[in-house]
């Protein structure tokens, strides 16, 4: 099913679930992956999250594909008795509660609500890296900014130490 | 990899006096020690030529400028670096799997969630809302009480006593004092299994 299907299939499903169109609009910032994107959002009064499912794929690369919620290869399967969980639409547009999403793949979430800034931490996926044995890889900046990547020392023995100016 | 939120204007300064033969990473967002569950500084892993850790977390020192300080002399974890450099997966240093999985941390929910809060601290801080980022910082502190890496890095980028009721010193001090404050790397040799043998 492709995506303009998918979504006009959704569009049908919420109106048919009498799902009804949310709050007010305002703005965040999101924190994903350590970028911050401002977004607009409704409904962080209820504690949810709800961003436009563009703004989903900006700030966060995730996007609602027939088999799931995705981000290239990575998916995470929903069902159709709990999409309303996660989406609805109102003035036109479909809504993704990201505070749902986190929950579904154990994400943990700060917020200051003052400035209304979420940061999201570490998928659950994400961390389970360490029980493999195998090396979390990254990728950070030498002083003169060249990017540097774990992987690229794949081969070699690597003495990874982590140090500070404080 | 430098853990500092001001990244190259703090760390520069060392790195340039250091005149580094390796390759010396700036991690303004502490994304290493995220990622590992370090607590600390310094702290190393061993990871082999095919990315796997075969030594975790562990205190590294690789000279004795410290030594005052913590107490630990840099030389047997040297000789024990050698070793496995010299000898790879048949180094009595490189642990057994079962070994690594006891001493690797868990990150669990509070973990993950103290990395998020220091995480939306940073951020606060690094778009000039201080005052807003200290609760941040705190409940990092709180959530994973083991991580020094959250008091220090908080209080370097305040004044410490003014906002946390504390200082560095002091809380090496409640910890028993400097001479305990770094546990020393565990080099017993790695006997159990039997391919270390010749």
């Amino acid at each position: 099913m492709s995506w303009k299907r998918f979504t006009a299939f959704f569009c049908l499903f919420l109106s048919m679930a009498g799902v009804p169109a949310w709050g007010r609009q305002s703005h965040a910032t999101i924190i994903y992956d350590d970028r911050a994107s401002e977004v607009r959002s409704v409904n962080e009064e209820a504690g949810r999250l709800c961003i436009t499912t563009d703004d989903l794929k900006r700030a966060t690369g995730f996007e609602l594909k027939p088999q799931g919620i995705c981000r290239d290869e990575l998916c995470f399967p929903v069902s159709k008795s709990r999409l309303q969980e996660f989406v609805h639409e109102s003035a036109g547009k479909i809504w993704f509660n990201l505070v749902a999403f986190a929950n579904l793949v154990q994400q943990p979430i700060a917020r200051d609500e003052s400035l209304s800034i979420w940061y999201f931490g570490l998928r659950a996926d994400q961390r389970q890296v360490l029980s493999s044995l195998k090396a979390p890889d990254f990728t950070l900046p030498d002083m003169s900014g060249k990017i540097h990547s774990l992987s690229d020392f794949r081969g070699k023995k690597v003495l990874l130490v982590t140090w500070a100016s404080w | 990899m430098a853990q500092d939120t001001n990244g190259v204007k703090d760390a520069g300064p060392w790195i340039t006096a250091a005149h580094p033969t390796y390759t010396a990473l700036i991690d303004e967002k502490h994304l290493v020690s995220k990622l590992y569950n370090m607590v600390n500084v310094p702290t190393g892993a061993w990871i082999d030529e095919h990315g796997k850790i075969v030594r975790p977390n562990e205190v590294a020192f690789v000279d004795d400028r410290f030594k005052n300080f913590s107490g630990l002399d840099s030389a047997p974890y040297l000789d024990a670096l050698a070793d496995w450099v010299e000898k790879g997966d048949k180094s009595i240093y490189v642990m057994s799997e079962e070994r690594l999985r006891e001493r690797l941390t868990v990150n669990n929910s509070d973990i993950a969630l103290a990395a998020a809060e220091f995480g939306l601290g940073e951020h606060l801080y690094k778009s000039g809302h201080l005052t807003e980022a200290i609760p941040h910082f705190k409940e990092a502190q709180r959530l994973n009480p083991k991580s020094w890496n959250y008091k220090r890095q908080a209080y370097a980028l305040s004044d410490a006593k003014r906002d946390y009721g504390t200082t560095f010193m002091d809380e090496v001090e409640k910890a028993g004092g400097s001479k305990v404050y770094y546990s020393p790397p565990d080099l017993r040799p790695e006997v159990t299994q039997k391919d270390k043998k010749p």
